[in-house]
């Protein structure tokens, strides 16, 4: 019952630099959101842009980031879905949607059902003015604003935004969606999700991350943070592609999931493209009772650059969790994948397992994956696993002795590693998606690949 | 000439030479027992006519109804109707035998299999095999248990319909009724689309099941006897070491002449 297997991280990983993210203080009602804008603010001004160094083959910069060049694009908020997000969601019959291009939301639509039984889905700048009691019970109590300069940018500057309130004991079996557009080079955008889900309600919820033709820089920081208060269940996807030719979108964000007594998270993060990505994604079992399961994928290409951080938080005992990641890499990307279980002092019979598993599909592309544990309590079982892995050859012959071509076996290889965690988003539509677009990043790499198996 | 003709062939991995001329001639229609100790070559020649990349031809040739495959992929082999049942079949996980199955027949085909013909194909290749159709909606070979792999090999192979096919070691780690099921499909198959089949063992054990036209026995990378099905009931009786010593009468002393 005891079997608490602390490993010790390195100097330079990012387990040691870890403080909890217990939050800026407005969850406790003590500041409003306009104070809380201002202190960031203030720090946004004395505050650097921010590096992670871990050791002396990885950084992940944005100290040559022109800041002062992104700048929030206010838009027409006409009320039309943009193109790359109405292809993203074809065919899907949502609870709600909600679109930010840019800085501006410019759609939203919530089942007038829904609306009438107590659901909230609008702008966060409207859920300030309309729902400021919510608001101010939960705003940032899990985010920070002065860590670093861009997080700072977000609190300060935050435009926009989406607010999801589902009350006490409703299930809603369609997904919630949102969807955050950067459609315009030169853009800023500062995006904070803010999602409760009352006690006992049931629901699904989906972020997009899109970028539609364009060339040149971006910036896309943010937060988001999702309450879900006792015995309520909630189904979480994040799907990130900012990818593109010539899209360069730099994504430095901070996802939270807090989950009280008995409740239960599910959430599967999908990043599939972006010129820079460093997201922290905390997942924290906060009350007795409280369990997850995260899973996530990510797959970078060409001179793609991410950087996850993940945080499996345990809080109280007794709780439970369960974290997969897989991941892949062509091109020159460079791919690391950190996951840090934390049992806090008091978390008695927490039960955790974390694995990552990585595939090099070039000889150029770079990947890390480092999973570590600090347990500050005992009688908790804790461990975690990691492989980093190539094709395997002997799966290719197999296949191609079948007629497959090389490339048709490598998809099938790649696919099949990917697809146990893809099935478990459960929504055809989006598990169709995440399918195509790993299909086309396998195409696009095919020469790579081919030219890897080669050298080996 | 032979659908496929095997010449001369030597074959060597990295560190030594396995194949030291081997000459083998497989028609549709025919049964060929391939026989010989552990470490004779046998899995090497299986693996080196579908074309595996680790084995490299230094020497001789192979042809298929006369067209050279010696340097081809192992894709444009099997599509020509060469198929190898393995010894040691790979798991892919997050791929349905199914799924496998239609992309393969889609392969040799100009439009893809339709539902309903490949329903009835899959039909009848489970009721050969006696398995049931959940099976095919399994992951292919993942957490299959080997007399489960050795079924799907056949199944494939059933599926598949090829001209030549090439059992390697298909009868090792079966118990008898997964061996009586897997020489069933096979004498089936032979009898129903007239497959040719190379059937290689260490063991004699299948071929009370599986008759073969001609047997070849196999020693340190060569073919060194030929024959009838008498030759499989010598060898279940002497083993193969009267063959290697009748072999260092007849070779041993000439080579140190040569020297």
């Amino acid at each position: 019952m005891s079997e608490a297997r602390s490993t010790k991280p390195g100097a330079a990983r990012q387990a040691t630099l870890y403080r909890a993210l217990d939050g800026a203080g407005a969850g406790d009602g003590v500041r409003t959101v306009e104070e809380l804008r201002a202190a960031a603010l203030a720090a946004y001004e004395h505050l650097d842009l921010p590096s992670w160094r871990r050791s002396g083959f990885w950084t992940t910069s944005l100290r040559d980031l022109d800041v002062e060049s992104l700048q929030p694009h206010h838009v027409e908020a006409d009320g039309q879905v943009p193109a790359v997000v109405a292809e993203a969601l074809k065919g899907d019959e949502p609870a709600g949607l909600l679109v930010q291009r840019d800085a501006t939301v410019v759609h939203v639509w919530l089942d007038p059902e829904l609306a009438e039984r107590g659901v909230v889905l609008c702008s966060l700048e409207d859920a300030v003015r309309d729902h400021p009691e919510l608001v101010a019970e939960y705003f940032m109590r899990r985010l920070t604003y002065d860590r670093h300069k861009l997080e700072a940018a977000a609190g300060a500057f935050w435009t926009g935004g989406a607010f999801l309130y589902v009350p006490p004991g409703l299930v809603v079996e369609r997904p919630f969606q949102l969807a955050y557009v950067i459609d315009e080079p030169g853009t800023a955008q500062y995006a904070h999700t803010l999602a409760i889900g009352g006690e006992s309600s049931d629901f699904r919820l989906r972020e997009y991350d899109l970028a539609g033709g364009f060339e040149g820089p971006a910036l896309h920081a943010g937060g988001f943070e999702l309450y879900l208060e006792a015995n309520a269940r909630c189904r979480l996807a994040h799907f990130q592609d900012w990818g593109g030719e010539g899209q360069e979108v730099h994504d430095v964000s901070t996802h939270v999931v807090r989950v009280a007594r008995d409740g239960h998270c599910q959430w599967i993060p999908i990043h599939l493209g972006g010129r820079l990505t460093r997201q922290h994604l905390e997942l924290s079992t906060a009350e007795p009772g409280a369990d997850m399961r995260h899973r996530g994928i990510y797959f970078t290409e060409a001179e793609e650059h991410l950087d996850l951080f993940t945080v499996d938080l345990h809080e109280v005992g007794p709780t439970t969790g369960d974290t997969v990641w897989k991941g892949a890499a062509t091109g020159h990307s460079r791919a690391s994948y950190e996951g840090l279980i934390k049992i806090r002092a008091g978390a008695q019979e927490s039960h955790t397992y974390l694995q990552t598993h990585s595939m090099m599909l070039s000889p150029r592309a770079k990947v890390d994956a480092i999973p570590s544990l600090i347990v500050e309590t005992d009688s908790v079982s804790a461990s975690h696993g990691g492989t980093v892995g190539e094709v395997d050859e002997t799966q290719v012959f197999y296949m191609r002795s079948r007629g497959l071509s090389r490339q048709d076996a490598v998809r099938v290889i790649v696919e099949g590693y990917f697809e146990p965690i893809v099935v478990q988003l459960g929504d055809e539509r989006l598990e169709g998606l995440v399918r195509e677009r790993i299909a086309a990043k396998l195409a696009r790499a095919d020469e790579d690949i081919e030219a890897y198996a080669a050298a080996r | 000439m032979a659908d496929l003709e095997i010449r001369n062939l030597h074959v060597r991995t990295e560190d030594r030479e396995i194949l030291r001329g081997v000459d083998l001639a497989v028609n549709k229609g025919e049964i060929h027992a391939l026989m010989g100790p552990n470490g004779s070559g046998k899995s090497t020649l299986a693996n080196t006519i579908l074309g595996h990349p680790a084995y490299e031809i230094t020497e001789g040739e192979i042809l298929f109804r006369g067209q050279p495959l010696t340097e081809a992929d192992p894709e444009d082999r099997a599509q020509a109707g060469l198929f190898l049942a393995f010894q040691y079949p790979a798991a892919i996980p997050g791929v349905s035998v199914a799924n496998f199955l239609r992309m393969a027949m889609n392969t040799k085909r100009e439009e893809p299999i339709g539902v309903k013909e490949f329903g009835a194909k899959l039909r009848h290749a489970t009721d050969l095999l006696h398995v049931d159709r959940e099976f095919t909606s399994r992951h292919l070979n993942d957490g299959f248990s080997g007399g489960e792999k050795k079924r799907c090999e056949i199944l494939q192979m059933a599926m598949l319909e090829p001209e030549v096919a090439v059992l390697d070691e298909t009868d090792s780690g079966l118990d008898i009724d997964a061996l009586r099921t897997v020489a069933e499909g096979v004498n089936k198959l032979h009898d129903e689309t007239g497959m040719g089949a190379l059937v290689i063992t260490h063991y004699q054990r299948i071929l009370h099941y599986v008759t073969p036209d001609f047997v070849h026995v196999m020693l340190d990378g060569r073919i060194v006897r030929e024959g009838g099905p008498e030759l499989v009931e010598q060898l279940e009786r002497q083993g193969y070491d009267w063959l290697r010593e009748e072999l260092e009468v007849l070779t041993g002393a000439p080579e140190e002449d040569d020297v």
